[in-house]
C-alpha cells in the first residue's frame, strides 16, 4: 500500500478532483489538435515545397566573375558530393502572359495582365527539330488557367525582354500552346508559374550559362542542410563558387520568410494554448487547498502514526500528480479522437460546408501531424504543472501541527 | 512487566502551559513518569485535567516546555518535526478514542500504513511480509473476514479493533491508548481492552492508558493520577 495508492483511493472518491482532471484534459486536448494541425501544415507545406523546389538549389557563378558556362561542369562537380541524388537545371524567366489575340498584350490598361514566371526544365518531351512549326509546349499552375479560363490545347503568348548588355533590352514575344495544368500544392506557386521546356526560352535569354539554377535532390534520411556545405566546398574547389558568392541555398533557406511566419504563429498559439493548460492546472491549487481543509483530520492522523512533513508533501504531490496525470491521459486521447475526425467536425461546424477553404487555405483537407516529440514535451509541462501547484497546498498541509490537525470542530 | 531494565519511557519533570489569551493556562506542572517493557499503566484524572496532553507529550506529537523526555533510549525532548515522526513511526503506537481510522481505506490497509510509513523506500523489498504481518494481526484481532472492508462497513467495536491492530502492527515499544472504549458500550469496550491489553503484553509493549473509567484502570499493572498537573501514584 503506497502512498500513490492511498492517493488514488482517496481522489476516485472525489469528484472535484475528477473535475480538474477532465479540465486539464480540455486544456490538453486543444493544445493536442492545434499542434497536431500546424505541425500538419508545416510538413505538408515542407513536402510540396521541396518536390517543387527540391532540396538544394544552386545558383551559378556570374559569367563575369568567372563561371563556367558548361553546364557538365557543374553537375560533375556536384554529383561528386556524397549523398547527392539527382541534379537538374532550370531556367527562370519572367513574363507577362495572355491568350492569343488577348488585350492584355496590347493595352496595358487591361485588368486581365499576368505577369509569370516562365519555368524552363527539360522534363518535356519536345523536339523543335521535329517540327519546326510546332509550339512549344507549356504546363500552366491550375490556379492561374483557371483564372485566365485556359485549357489544354490554347495557344498562350507571353512577352519577355531579350536583355542586350550596356543598351536597352529588346520586347520578345513568344507563343506556347498550353498541355495541361498542374497542382504543386502552394496557390500562390500555382497562380505565378508555368513549366515550359528549357530549350525554347534559351534563344530568349541570351545567357551565356543556360540555366539559372539547379535542383539538388538528396539521398533518403539525408539532411540537405549537411550537404549545404559540402557542395559549396566542392564548387569553390573546382572554381564554380566563390566564398563571398552564396551559391547554394536550402529550400530552407528559399522558404525562409514563410517558414519563420509559420513556426512563430505555431509558437504564439502553443504558447497561447498553453496558458489554457496552466489555468486548467492551476484549479489544482484551489481543489487540493480545499481537499487539504476537507482532510484536515486524515492529515493529523498520518502524523501520529508517523508520516514526515516530507512524506505529507509527496502525498499531496503525489494526488496532484495523479490528477494531471489523468487529466493529460483524457486531454491526449480527446486530442487524438478530434484530429482524426477533424473533416467530420470541420463539417459539423460549418453546418454541411468546409470552413476552411482550399483555395484560400491551400489544402484539400486540413493537414495533421502527430509528432510525438511535441505530445511528449506537452504532457510532460502540462503534469510539471500539476506538480508545481500541488506544491502550495502540500506544503501548507505538511506544516499544519498534527494536534491542530486532529482536532476537527 | 520488567523493572530491571532501562524505561522504555523517561519522563523527568514535564511542564506544558498554553496561551488563553493573554493569560497562561499552565496543564502539567512537572510530571514525572518512568514506564517499563511490558507494563500497563492507567492514567486516571478528571476532565480537563491534562490526561490527553501528557499523551501527546509522550507521544512526541507535542513538545514539552520543560523537562526532558526519552522514548527507548532517546533523548526525545528537542526533536524536530521530522525526527520525532520517524521516532513516532518507530517506537509509538496510538489507540484513540475517536478511532481515527482513514476512510478510504479498507481495514487491511489502514493496518498497513504505519509500516508503510516506517519502511520508507524499503517498503517495496519488505511488502509482502508486511502483507503477511498485518493480515496476521487482524486475524488476531478478530477481524480476519473484514480485512477488505472500509470503516464506515464497520461497527464501532470492529473500528476500535482495528485501530488496536493498526497501533500494534509496528510492534512499537510503547503505545498509548487515550480513552479507547469511551465510544463502545461496556461489554464490547471491555472486548477491546482484553484485545489490546493481551496483545500489548504478548509484544512486551509498554501501555499507558488514559481513563476515566476505574474498572478499566483495575485491568491494568498499575494506575496513576493526574490531580492539578501533577501525578499521584495510586
Amino acid at each position: 500500500m503506497s502512498l500513490i495508492h492511498y492517493a488514488w483511493s482517496f481522489a476516485r472518491r472525489r469528484a472535484l478532483l475528477a473535475l480538474s482532471a477532465v479540465a486539464i484534459a480540455l486544456g490538453v486536448a486543444v493544445l493536442f489538435t492545434v499542434l497536431a494541425v500546424l505541425n500538419g501544415f508545416l510538413a505538408q507545406f515542407e513536402g510540396t515545397m521541396r518536390d517543387f523546389s527540391g532540396d538544394l538549389t544552386v545558383r551559378p557563378l556570374p559569367s563575369a566573375w568567372g563561371g563556367s558556362q558548361e553546364i557538365e561542369t557543374y553537375f560533375d562537380s556536384i554529383h561528386s558530393v556524397q549523398g547527392v541524388a539527382t541534379v537538374e537545371a532550370r531556367l527562370n524567366w519572367f513574363g507577362l502572359v495572355g491568350r492569343r489575340g488577348s488585350r492584355a498584350l496590347s493595352d496595358p490598361r487591361s485588368s486581365d495582365l499576368n505577369g509569370l514566371l516562365l519555368v524552363g526544365i527539360d522534363d518535356f518531351d519536345w523536339k523543335p527539330q521535329d517540327d519546326p512549326n510546332a509550339l512549344p509546349p507549356l504546363r500552366l499552375g491550375h490556379a492561374a488557367a483557371t483564372r485566365m479560363g485556359v485549357s489544354p490545347g490554347d495557344t498562350l503568348e507571353v512577352i519577355s525582354f531579350q536583355p542586350r548588355p550596356g543598351r536597352a533590352p529588346i520586347p520578345a514575344r513568344l507563343s506556347f500552346s498550353v498541355v495541361e495544368s498542374f497542382s504543386s500544392g502552394q496557390h500562390d506557386q500555382d497562380l505565378d508559374r508555368a513549366l515550359v521546356p528549357r530549350s525554347s526560352l534559351l534563344p530568349l535569354t541570351q545567357l551565356k550559362t543556360p540555366f539559372t539554377e539547379l535542383v539538388i535532390r538528396v539521398n533518403d534520411g539525408i539532411d540537405p542542410e549537411s550537404l549545404q556545405t559540402s557542395i559549396q566546398e566542392q564548387l569553390e574547389q573546382d572554381g564554380l563558387a566563390r566564398p563571398s558568392w552564396p551559391s547554394v541555398q536550402t529550400w530552407r533557406d528559399n522558404a525562409g520568410n514563410f517558414l519563420r511566419a509559420v513556426e512563430n504563429q505555431r509558437g504564439m498559439l502553443v504558447m497561447m494554448f498553453f496558458f489554457i493548460v496552466l489555468v486548467a492546472a492551476y484549479q489544482l491549487v484551489a481543489t487540493l487547498t480545499l481537499t487539504v481543509t476537507e482532510k484536515r483530520r486524515d492529515i493529523g492522523v498520518l502524523g501520529a502514526l508517523g508520516a514526515t512533513p516530507g512524506r505529507i508533501i509527496r502525498f499531496w504531490v503525489s494526488l496532484g500528480t495523479l490528477v494531471s496525470f489523468f487529466g493529460v491521459s483524457l486531454g491526449l486521447g480527446l486530442g487524438y479522437l478530434l484530429t482524426s475526425n477533424l473533416k467530420s467536425i470541420e463539417l459539423i461546424l460549418g453546418g454541411g460546408e468546409k470552413i476552411f477553404l482550399p483555395e484560400i487555405y491551400q489544402f484539400e483537407e486540413i493537414p495533421v501531424l502527430i509528432d510525438t516529440y511535441s505530445v511528449a514535451l506537452l504532457a510532460g509541462a502540462t503534469l510539471a504543472a500539476g506538480l508545481v501547484f500541488s506544491l502550495i497546498p502540500a506544503w501548507r498541509a505538511a506544516r499544519r501541527p498534527i494536534l491542530q490537525a486532529m482536532i476537527r470542530r | 512487566m520488567n523493572n530491571s531494565t532501562t524505561p522504555v519511557l523517561d519522563a523527568r519533570g514535564l511542564e506544558k502551559s498554553f496561551c488563553m489569551g493573554a493569560s497562561q493556562l499552565r496543564v502539567l506542572r512537572g510530571v514525572d513518569l518512568a514506564l517499563h517493557s511490558g507494563e500497563v499503566c492507567a492514567l486516571r484524572g478528571t476532565s480537563g485535567s491534562g490526561k490527553s496532553t501528557l499523551l501527546h507529550l509522550l507521544g512526541l506529537l507535542d513538545t514539552t516546555d520543560v523537562g526532558s523526555l526519552h522514548l527507548a533510549g532517546l533523548d526525545c525532548t528537542k526533536l524536530g518535526r521530522t525526527a520525532a515522526a520517524r521516532q513516532r513511526a518507530k517506537q509509538v503506537g496510538f489507540v484513540f478514542q475517536q478511532f481515527q481510522l482513514l476512510p478510504e481505506l479498507d481495514a487491511l490497509q489502514n493496518v498497513l500504513m504505519p509500516r508503510r510509513l516506517a519502511c520508507g523506500w524499503s517498503w517495496w523489498s519488505r511488502r509482502r511480509d508486511e502483507y503477511a504481518r498485518a493480515k496476521q494481526i487482524l486475524s488476531k484481532v478478530g477481524l480476519s473476514e473484514r480485512m477488505s472492508h472500509r470503516p464506515t462497513q464497520l461497527s464501532g467495536g470492529e473500528q476500535q479493533r482495528v485501530a488496536v491492530a493498526r497501533a500494534l502492527v509496528s510492534k512499537p515499544a510503547l503505545l498509548l491508548a487515550d480513552e479507547p472504549t469511551g465510544n463502545l458500550d461496556t461489554q464490547t469496550g471491555n472486548d477491546v481492552l482484553a484485545l489490546l491489553l493481551g496483545l500489548a503484553r504478548e509484544q512486551g509493549a509498554a501501555v499507558l492508558l488514559a481513563t476515566h473509567s476505574r474498572s478499566l484502570a483495575d485491568a491494568c499493572d498499575r494506575e496513576i493520577l493526574l490531580v492539578d498537573g501533577k501525578l499521584e501514584m495510586l
